[in-house]
């Protein structure tokens, strides 16, 4: 009989650690939106210019390609950048220094440009150490890592002066090469395809690099002569990365017009204050409601002030965990759960008060009253659930944020305030023998 | 400690009142509504650009609305924030944020060092605009059919048309109250009306346990008393339960700063009439039903 007890506290005492460890230290683990620490957000219309064979979302795919090219040149820590629809790209840049540089480095129309490798090892030293010779320019291959983040590797040592740039290419695809690895072909028009071979012709066994807004993203070497404007690049691709290459290639001539329809700025100062206002306003909120608690519900109270840090803690812990983001609304959220937990525990409290009344026992008041209260308890955390959820799908940026606080509030809320409070209630009542209470 | 004994006050008897109280505030907050079209949207809805910029000197409103003025650029709106006239929101028509900051640059100061500085600036063109429109009445439609469901599910028909019939008017109330206090709606506004219907409607939910197990108790069908009872005894709940909520909503309007400002407001009204409603409004809609047409509740 004692054992159920104690098992329930050690789950509950489980939990804490657990949130504790996912949370610790808070500001590595939680991630902050751009209404908190400042940044930019951008959402771009892709809008083709002329009528081509291929679909907008094609389109789209590929000035994404574009702009990630570019992002990842800044040097921001977290960029957001992903394709929403068919036809709209979002940009989030949080933190970053310069917000009006980029904007408009995403602006900017795409440069694919193909440039020959000098191979030359010790002209490239030079060049890496500051002497880069005359006529050339030390570009950056850049390669996923392997959590998926472009990083800067080795250094190119290339021609200034391209050989040929993205407007001749007709379409770029992947296809797979005769032992079944992914490979990229390539098609350039008429003109491009003239321009090719002689390039081809001369410079065989040299490098090639393909050159996307400066960025080296694939640097082959030229195996023979090529003519009639289809040319196939090998290598020991993954499918992935061939089809990304595909996207880098036909960059190149986008035919496409690209609007930015929303943008946001928010400076640092800001972000600053609005962490500063809100976490004040939320823990003032907080401490009003606890003492509210401990003064009118006394020893009920204060249990349901160690359900409502533990609700707090959850709720910070699951964050943590998923990788949500905690923005202004957000907080607001959190407050709002704060308001919202000890709902719960009202209900219950107050049906134990009537039930008490009625005469009964404090032991059998205290059942009922977690008993009665637990259908007013599940409809009204329903309801606000259904909102928290909508908002967390259906809302955008900080809105989304107050959706998903609300929504792990809510949730946490059921096994805080009815199962913690409930555990430790019926063990304290049986350890301590308690015949009679006040609440 | 106990604040709110056993009372006995006559709620359903006062529902006219409330009908009259309530209907006044909506549909003057209505015509107001009506009368300023676009106004009643900020930049999110109706597309342009929005700035909050912060000057190192003390700046009088009428004197960064003359600046702007005589660039001649068609709609705007300033707004000053706190108290030190400092700090200022500025709202105007798309494509026109980098002219303003420009007019403003070293505004009413002769030395030229009245910094101004630009704390954030947005963009919305009109056609994202017409976007987070549509997906602000999505999700609204989306949630209010999910909340309905549940209450229809739940409850027997009547008592979730008289829980209905109370969220509209709660949300109806706090655009009626944004009106006139000639606050913008955005999609923050759009997400605290949900956060009404879905929070307010839990009074109403806690009333309707209470009918259901009074009817099932006493076999009753002296409705007038028995809700009347119902709604006394579970009145300490109905109004601690909103009271900690609004603890809560108070600091966020009162120290949550200008982003939060007229979410918590809408929030704020709406907690206070969701709860004015769940007593007055609802329950009376069961009532006035029941005089229509006498059925027996099911139970």
């Amino acid at each position: 009989m004692m054992r159920q007890y104690y098992y329930k506290l050690l789950v509950i005492a489980a939990v804490i650690a657990a949130c504790i460890y996912l949370i610790y230290p808070p500001e590595k683990k939680i991630r902050r939106g751009l209404d908190l620490q400042g940044g930019v957000h951008v959402v771009l219309a892709v809008e083709e210019t002329e009528k081509q064979p291929g679909v907008i979302s094609d389109l789209a795919d590929r000035v994404l390609e574009v702009i990630r090219n570019r992002i990842d040149s800044l040097g921001v820590t977290e960029p957001v950048i992903q394709k929403e629809g068919m036809d709209r790209i979002i940009v989030d840049l949080p933190g970053v220094q310069d917000p009006d540089k980029a904007i408009e480095i995403i602006g900017q129309t795409a440069l694919l440009e193909f440039k020959l490798v000098s191979d030359d090892e010790e002209l490239t030293q030079k060049a890496v150490s500051g002497e880069v010779p005359e006529g050339y320019e030390l570009l950056y291959h850049k390669e996923k890592d392997e959590r998926g983040i472009y990083r800067e590797t080795d250094p190119i040592l290339v021609k200034k002066e391209p050989e040929l740039t993205g407007k001749y290419i007709k379409d770029a695809y992947v296809g797979y090469d005769s032992s079944g690895f992914p490979d990229v072909n390539l098609e350039l028009d008429k003109e491009g395809a003239a321009l090719f071979e002689e390039i081809t012709s001369k410079n065989i066994n040299r490098r090639l690099a393909i050159v996307l807004d400066g960025v080296v993203r694939s640097a082959p070497s030229i195996r023979e002569r090529i003519g009639g404007g289809k040319a196939n690049i090998t290598g020991r691709f993954t499918v992935d990365e061939a089809r990304t290459l595909a996207i880098v290639l036909r960059a190149g001539a986008l035919p496409a017009k690209v609007d930015m329809i929303y943008r946001e700025v928010v400076g640092p100062t800001l972000g600053r204050e609005n962490i500063t206002q809100g976490f004040r306003a939320a823990t003032y909120g907080a401490l009003v409601v606890l003492i509210f608690m401990l003064v009118y519900y006394a020893a009920f109270g204060f249990l349901a002030d160690f359900a409502l840090g533990m609700n707090i803690l959850i709720l910070l812990g699951v964050m943590a965990m998923m990788r949500g983001v905690l923005t202004l609304p957000g907080i607001a959220g959190i407050a709002l759960t704060c308001g919202m937990a000890v709902d719960a525990n009202i209900l219950i409290f107050e049906r134990i008060r009537e039930e008490i009344k009625t005469g009964k026992s404090p032991k059998s008041g205290i059942d009922a009253g977690y008993k009665r209260a637990w259908s007013a308890i599940i409809d009204s955390n329903i309801t606000t659930l259904v909102v928290g959820v909508i908002l967390f799908f259906l809302g955008e940026g900080p809105i989304k944020g107050f959706g998903l606080t609300l929504s792990i509030g809510i949730i946490a809320n059921l096994f805080t305030a009815v199962f913690v409070t409930k555990s430790i209630v019926d063990w304290v009542m049986i350890t301590k023998k308690i015949e009679k209470v006040r609440i | 400690m106990e604040l709110i004994k056993s009372t006995s006050f006559d709620f359903i008897g006062k529902r006219r009142i409330a009908y009259v109280f309530s209907a006044a505030v909506i549909i003057w907050g209505m015509i107001v509504f009506g009368m300023r079209g676009k106004e009643n949207f900020s930049v999110d809805f109706i597309g342009g650009d929005m700035l909050n910029v912060e000057f190192s000197q003390k700046t009088s409103p009428a004197l960064v609305r003359e600046k702007i003025r005589s660039l001649g650029i068609g709609y705007y709106l300033v707004q000053a924030l706190g108290s030190e006239d400092r700090e200022f929101v500025i709202k105007s028509s798309p494509g026109t944020s980098a002219q303003i900051i420009e007019a403003l640059q070293g505004t009413g100061d002769t030395q030229g060092d009245n910094l101004l500085t630009v704390k954030s600036k947005s963009f919305v063109a009109p056609s994202m605009s017409v976007d987070l429109r549509k997906k602000a009445l999505y999700a609204f439609i989306v949630g209010m059919i999910g909340i309905l469901l549940y209450l229809t599910i739940r409850f027997e028909f009547r008592f979730a048309v008289g829980a209905t019939v109370a969220i509209f008017h709660d949300m109806l109330f706090a655009l009626a109250v944004l009106a006139l206090l000639r606050k913008q709606i955005d999609a923050g506004v759009v997400a605290a009306l949900l956060t009404i219907a879905g929070y307010s409607v839990n009074d109403t939910v806690v009333i309707f346990d209470r009918i259901r197990e009074n009817i099932r108790k006493t076999r009753s069908d002296d409705y007038y008393k028995l809700f009347n009872n119902s709604i006394n005894e579970t009145l300490s709940r109905t109004v601690f339960t909103v009271l900690t909520t609004l603890f809560v909503v108070s600091f966020l309007f009162f120290a949550g700063g200008e982003a939060l400002h007229v979410f918590s407001l809408t929030l704020m009204v709406g907690f206070i009439i969701g709860t004015y409603s769940s007593v007055f409004i609802a329950s009376s809609m069961l009532i006035e039903w029941h005089k229509l047409s006498p059925h027996k509740f099911k139970v």
